[in-house]
C-alpha cells in the first residue's frame, strides 16, 4: 500500500470518525433540571386579570386583543357603584402592551402603572382622582414586577411602594420624582425574619391602611407565610400564623391588596401535588382572621377579586369560581365561569357578583343570580383595539 | 436588536435602483479595464514584438493535467454563475434576512452570532457588499479561466480559496456542519467548501498531477466522506429512516417538503413536492438507497481502483444529479439563489479525482531547449527582486513577452478588485450607508424659512430657547417619553449621530421636544433619557413644558399627534428638522425608523450627521 493511498484511507478513517461523532448532533439531551429551591409553588395565578374594588367604585383589569405580542392591550374598566354599566377606563396616552398594576384604591381614586414592553424601559405611573375621567403623571418607577400587586398607593395616593423586576422595593411620594429604594430581596432574606421565611421571591407589596409598609413573597420553610414590615429600623415578620393543617406546605402571597380601609392577603399553601387557598385579613390591631384553606387539588389560581368589605374571588383552572364573603365566611363555589380568553370574577359593594370574560376586543359581562345558580348575560363592551399601534 | 434584517422588502425599488446603478458603473470601470489592458498588450507588441523565453515557451507548450483542468475551468465557469445570481435584484437586501440568517438558525449560537455580526455587515452596506460578490465572484471565475498556468493561476487560487471560505463561513454558516440534521442529500458539508478544496488543489505543482498518488488521495479523501455521510444518513434516530413519525413528517420528508416551499419555478416546485411525497411514503426505501449509493461508492473511491472508480463515479453522478433536482431543487432559482449547491462541485471533485487517478502521460514540450517538466521555469521572464521586475522597461518586455489570456486574466484581477476595494472603504466607516433611510422614508423636504421659536425646559430643569442656540446647527425632533416603538429607536439614531459628527460636534445641537401631553414631567425625559443612553450627553437636549406651552411649538412645526383609546400609545408623526446656524429651517425628514435594526438607526445616523454637516457647510 502507497504512502498516499495510507493517507486516502487515513482521511476516510477520520471523516468517518467525524460523523460518528456527530451523529449525536441535534438529538435531544436528558431532561432539563432545576433544583428544588428554585421551583416555585404551583398552581400560581397564570393570567394578571383580577378586580379589586371601594365603596365607590369597582376595577377590573383584563388583557384583550391579541393573545399576545405588541397586539395585546391590558384594559381597565370601571363599574361606579349605583350605575348599571362597566365602562372602559384605561389611562391614556401609554401603551398597556406590558399589563396594568392597580393600586391605592380609595373611593374613585385609583393609581395605576404599566410594566414596560417594547422599546420602553421604565414604568410610567399616573394617578385619577375622579374614577378615571382626569389622569395624571405619577413619577416614573423602575421596571415593575411581573406579579399584580407590584405597585401599592397610600390611601389617595400620597405615598407609592413599589417593586421591580431585579426584586427591590422603592418608595416615594406622588408628588416625587425620584424613588428611594427601601429593601432588596436579597437582603430581605437575608434578616432574621427573611431566614425564618426562607423567603425566595418577593411578589407584593401593599401599605396597610394606616400606612404601614408591607412586602410579600413566597417561602421556602414550610407552614410560614411571608409578610413583613419595617418597623425599629429593620424589617420583621408581620404574616398570619397559620393552622397547623398547613404546617407542612409551602406558602406563596398571591395578593397582597388594600381596598376601603381593607389589607387582605390571599395565600397559596401547597403541599405535593396538593394546593389550598387561604384568605387573611388584617385588623387595625395588626392581628390577622384567616379564612377557613379551600381545597383546589392540583387545580390553579387563574384569576382573583376583592370586594370593598373584605371579600374575596378567585377563578381556579377547573373554571369554577370561588367566593369568600369576608371574615368569617365561607367559600361558595359558583357555577363554571363563562368562557373567555380572560375571566375574572368583581365583587361591587352592592353585592352583585359580575363575571368579566374578555376575548379580543369584546369585553362581555355576566351576573351571577340571586340563587347563585347560573350566569345570566348583562353587557357587552366593544373595545376599540388599535391593532399595530405598538408595532 | 436584530442585526440581519434591514426591513426592506427584497425588491425595494430605491435600493434595486442603486444596485443596478452601482452595477452598471463598475461594470463600465470592468469593460474598460480589460479595453485598456488590450490596447495597452497590442501597442507594446507592436512596439517590441514578443520574446519570450525558452523557459516561458516549454511552460506555455507543456499541456495541463486534465483533472486540473476540469477543477480549473469547472469552478471557473460556477464562480462566474454565481457572480451572475449575485447580480440578482434583490440581493442586495434580501441575502442577509432571506439566506444567510435562515441557514444559520438552526446552528449553534456561537455560528449564529459570527453569521450575525456578516449579516449586519453587509446591512450596513447592501449595495457595496452586494456589487462586491457580484464582482468578486465573476473575476474569480474568469480569473481561473485564463490563467490556465504559472503564478497568475496560483493567486487566482488563492483568491478563490479565501473568498469560498467566506461564504462557507459567513454565508453558508459552515455548510450547517455544526446544525442537526446534517446530511448530504441536503448539502453537506456545502458548496463553498467544495470550491475553497477545489482551489486548494489547483495550488498543487504541476509534478503532482502526473502521478495517480494525487488521484488516490482525492478519491480517498472523498470516499471517506461519502461513506462519513453514509454512517450519518443510517444512525438510528436521526429521523431520516422514516418518511413520517407520529404523523408527523420525517427528516428527510421536512428536508424535502422544505425545499419545494422555497420560491422555484412552479414545475420544479411540483416535482419536488412530488418526490416529498414519495419520501413520505417510502422513507425507508428511499433513506436506504441513499446509504448503500453513499456507502458503495465511498468504499469504491477509498480503494482506489480506476476501473471501479469510475463505474463509482457513473453511479455518483446519477445519484448526484437526481438528489441535485429532486432535493436540493437545483438550488440557484427563486430570485434569491446564491449557487447550484453542492452537487455539480460534488461531482467535480469526484471526476477530478477520478481523471487524476488515471492521468495521461506528459506531453513533449513543443520547445526542445528548457528545463524538465517536473521542475517548470517560473512564468516570469528572470528570477530577481520584484523591484527589478517591476522596472518599466521589465514590465514592458513582460507585457510583451505574455499571451493575451495571461493579459485578461491581470484584468479578471482587477475585477476581484474593483469589487473588493470599495466594500473595504465602506467597511472601514462604522456608520451605515444613508441610502436605507432614504429607502424607508424617501428623499427630504427642502425648506427654507425661520424656525418657529420655542421655550421651553430641558432634562435637568433649565429654560432653553431655540434662539439661544443660534450659531449652531440644530437637529430637532419630537419624541414621546413613553413611546414603546418609534421615539427610542429615534432617540438612537440622534445619539448616534452625534458620534458620528466627530468634530464638529459641539457645533451642533440635538434637540427633541416632548409629545406626550400626560406624561411631560422632566422625571420621564430623565427617565427615557436614562434608558436609551442620552443621560449626560451635553449636547442633548429633551425639552418639555406644560400642553399650553408644547402644543403651539407642535403645530408650527406640522406635528400631528392624537390620543388613542384603548390602552394605545400617543399617536404622532415621526420628523427631524435641520435648522442652520442661522436659525432658518433647511430641510425636513421623514423620519419614522422603520424595524429598528443596528442598519437603520445607523443609517439614520448618517443621514442626520450628513444633513448637519451640510447645514455648517452652508452658514
Amino acid at each position: 500500500m502507497s504512502r498516499f493511498r495510507s493517507a486516502g484511507l487515513l482521511a476516510g478513517l477520520l471523516a468517518l470518525g467525524t460523523a460518528v461523532s456527530c451523529a449525536g448532533c441535534g438529538s435531544s439531551g436528558g431532561p432539563a433540571t432545576a433544583s428544588p429551591a428554585a421551583t416555585p409553588p404551583a398552581a400560581a395565578a397564570a393570567e394578571p386579570a383580577y378586580s379589586e374594588a371601594t365603596s365607590k367604585a369597582t376595577w377590573a383589569v383584563l388583557p384583550m386583543g391579541a393573545s399576545s405580542g405588541p397586539n395585546e392591550f391590558w384594559q381597565l374598566f370601571l363599574l361606579t357603584t349605583g350605575r348599571p354599566q362597566w365602562a372602559l377606563d384605561t389611562p391614556p396616552d401609554i401603551a398597556t402592551n406590558g399589563a396594568l398594576e392597580l393600586a391605592g384604591l380609595s373611593g374613585a381614586s385609583i393609581v395605576t402603572g404599566v410594566r414596560p414592553s417594547l422599546y420602553l424601559a421604565f414604568s410610567p405611573v399616573s394617578l385619577s382622582a375622579d374614577g378615571g375621567q382626569e389622569w395624571a403623571a405619577g413619577p416614573p418607577a423602575q421596571r415593575l414586577a411581573d406579579v399584580p400587586d407590584a405597585l401599592a398607593a397610600t390611601p389617595g395616593g400620597g405615598h407609592l411602594l413599589a417593586l421591580d423586576e431585579a426584586g427591590e422595593a422603592s418608595s416615594t411620594t406622588s408628588a416625587g420624582t425620584a424613588w428611594t429604594p427601601l429593601v432588596t430581596e436579597h437582603a430581605l432574606a437575608s434578616t432574621a425574619a427573611g431566614r425564618a421565611c426562607g423567603l425566595t421571591q418577593l411578589t407584593a407589596v401593599a401599605y396597610s391602611p394606616a400606612g404601614v409598609q408591607l412586602l410579600a413573597g413566597d417561602c421556602g420553610e414550610p407552614g410560614v407565610a411571608g409578610i413583613f414590615t419595617a418597623s425599629a429600623g429593620g424589617w420583621h415578620a408581620a404574616g398570619p400564623m397559620l393552622p397547623p393543617a398547613l404546617a407542612s406546605s409551602r406558602i406563596r402571597v398571591l395578593r397582597l391588596v388594600t381596598t376601603s380601609g381593607q389589607t387582605t392577603a390571599l395565600l397559596l399553601a401547597v403541599s405535593g401535588s396538593h394546593a389550598d387557598v387561604v384568605s387573611a385579613w388584617l385588623g387595625a390591631d395588626g392581628a390577622w382572621t384567616i379564612s377557613a384553606p379551600l381545597s383546589i387539588g392540583a387545580a390553579s389560581v387563574r384569576t382573583t377579586a376583592f370586594g370593598a368589605s373584605g371579600a374575596v374571588a378567585a377563578v381556579l383552572s377547573s373554571g369554577h369560581g370561588e367566593i369568600l364573603t369576608g371574615p368569617g365566611g365561607s367559600w361558595q363555589q359558583t357555577p363554571l365561569v363563562p368562557a373567555g380568553r380572560a375571566v375574572t370574577i368583581a365583587l361591587p359593594a352592592d353585592g352583585q357578583v359580575d363575571a368579566l370574560a374578555a376575548t379580543g376586543g369584546v369585553l362581555t359581562v355576566w351576573q351571577l343570580g340571586d340563587a347563585a345558580a347560573q350566569w345570566t348575560k348583562a353587557q357587552t363592551v366593544k373595545v376599540p383595539i388599535q391593532y399595530g399601534s405598538s408595532s | 436588536m436584530p442585526g440581519m434584517n434591514s426591513g426592506l422588502d427584497v425588491d425595494d425599488p430605491t435600493i434595486v435602483s442603486a444596485f443596478k446603478l452601482a452595477l452598471l458603473h463598475q461594470g463600465i470601470a470592468a469593460v474598460l479595464l480589460f479595453a485598456l489592458l488590450a490596447l495597452a498588450w497590442v501597442a507594446v507588441r507592436e512596439f517590441r514584438p514578443r520574446s519570450a523565453s525558452a523557459g516561458q515557451r516549454a511552460q506555455a507548450a507543456l499541456p495541463e493535467a486534465p483533472a486540473r483542468q476540469v477543477l480549473r475551468i469547472g469552478f471557473g465557469l460556477l464562480w462566474i454563475l454565481d457572480g451572475i445570481l449575485q447580480a440578482q435584484p434583490g440581493m442586495a437586501v434580501g441575502l442577509p434576512s432571506q439566506v444567510i440568517e435562515p441557514t444559520a438558525q438552526s446552528s449553534p449560537t456561537w455560528v449564529q452570532h459570527l453569521v450575525n455580526w456578516a449579516g449586519t455587515t453587509w446591512s450596513y452596506h447592501p449595495i457595496q457588499a452586494a456589487t462586491a460578490a457580484v464582482w468578486i465572484q465573476l473575476g474569480i471565475g474568469v480569473w481561473l479561466l485564463l490563467a490556465r498556468k504559472g503564478r497568475l493561476s496560483q493567486l487566482a487560487a488563492i483568491a478563490a480559496v479565501g473568498w469560498g471560505l467566506v461564504v462557507w463561513v459567513f454565508g453558508e454558516s459552515f455548510g450547517g456542519i455544526f446544525a442537526p440534521g446534517l446530511s448530504w442529500l441536503t448539502g453537506a458539508p456545502g458548496a463553498a467548501l467544495c470550491y475553497s478544496a477545489a482551489a486548494a488543489l489547483l495550488l498543487l505543482p504541476d509534478r503532482y498531477w502526473r502521478t495517480r498518488q494525487t488521484g488516490r488521495v482525492m478519491l480517498g479523501c472523498l470516499g471517506g466522506f461519502l461513506v462519513a455521510m453514509a454512517v450519518l444518513q443510517a444512525w438510528p434516530g436521526r429521523g431520516f429512516w422514516q418518511g413520517s413519525l407520529h404523523g408527523q413528517p420525517g427528516t428527510l420528508t421536512a428536508m424535502v417538503q422544505s425545499m419545494s416551499a422555497q420560491s422555484q419555478p412552479s414545475g420544479l416546485a411540483d416535482i419536488v413536492s412530488w418526490f416529498a411525497s414519495v419520501v413520505r411514503a417510502h422513507g425507508f426505501a428511499v433513506n436506504l438507497i441513499a446509504v448503500v449509493a453513499l456507502a458503495g461508492v465511498g468504499l469504491v473511491f477509498l480503494a482506489g481502483r480506476p476501473k471501479l472508480a469510475r463505474v463509482a463515479l457513473i453511479v455518483l453522478a446519477v445519484f448526484g444529479l437526481a438528489d441535485w433536482v429532486l432535493v436540493q431543487d437545483l438550488g440557484f432559482l427563486g430570485g434569491l439563489g446564491t449557487d447550484p449547491n453542492s452537487m455539480i462541485p460534488m461531482l467535480l471533485l469526484a471526476t477530478a479525482g477520478y481523471l487524476a487517478l488515471t492521468p495521461q502521460p506528459a506531453a513533449a514540450p513543443a520547445v526542445a531547449p528548457g528545463p524538465a517538466p517536473a521542475a517548470p521555469a517560473p512564468a516570469t521572464p528572470q528570477p530577481g527582486l520584484w523591484s527589478r521586475r517591476l522596472r518599466p522597461a521589465s514590465l514592458i518586455a513582460t507585457l510583451a513577452s505574455a499571451r493575451l489570456a495571461t493579459v485578461m486574466s491581470v484584468g479578471a484581477a482587477g475585477v476581484v478588485l474593483l469589487g473588493a476595494v470599495p466594500m473595504a472603504a465602506a467597511q472601514a466607516s462604522a456608520a451605515a450607508a444613508p441610502i436605507l433611510a432614504q429607502a424607508l422614508d424617501g428623499s427630504s423636504a427642502p425648506l427654507n424659512a425661520p424656525a418657529p421659536g420655542f421655550t421651553l425646559t430641558d432634562q435637568a430643569g433649565r429654560r432653553v430657547s431655540l434662539a439661544s442656540l443660534r450659531g449652531k446647527a440644530v437637529l430637532l425632533t419630537f419624541l414621546d417619553p413613553v413611546c414603546v416603538t418609534d421615539c427610542p429607536l429615534i432617540a438612537q439614531e440622534f445619539r448616534e449621530a452625534g458620534v458620528l459628527l466627530g468634530g464638529h460636534r459641539n457645533r451642533v445641537e440635538l434637540v427633541a421636544v416632548n409629545l406626550n401631553p400626560l406624561y411631560s414631567q422632566v422625571s420621564y425625559l430623565q427617565a427615557f433619557d436614562r434608558e436609551e443612553g442620552l443621560a449626560g450627553i451635553p449636547d442633548w437636549r429633551y425639552l418639555t413644558g406644560s400642553p399650553a406651552q408644547l402644543q403651539p411649538v407642535w403645530k408650527n412645526y406640522g406635528i400631528a399627534s392624537e390620543t388613542l383609546p384603548a390602552g394605545a400609545m400617543l399617536g404622532h408623526s415621526d420628523a427631524a428638522f435641520v435648522i442652520g446656524p442661522d436659525g432658518r429651517m433647511i430641510e425636513e425628514l421623514d423620519f419614522t425608523p422603520g424595524p429598528g435594526t443596528a442598519a437603520t438607526v445607523s443609517s439614520f445616523a448618517t443621514e442626520l450627521a450628513n444633513a448637519a454637516d451640510q447645514a455648517l457647510g452652508q452658514s
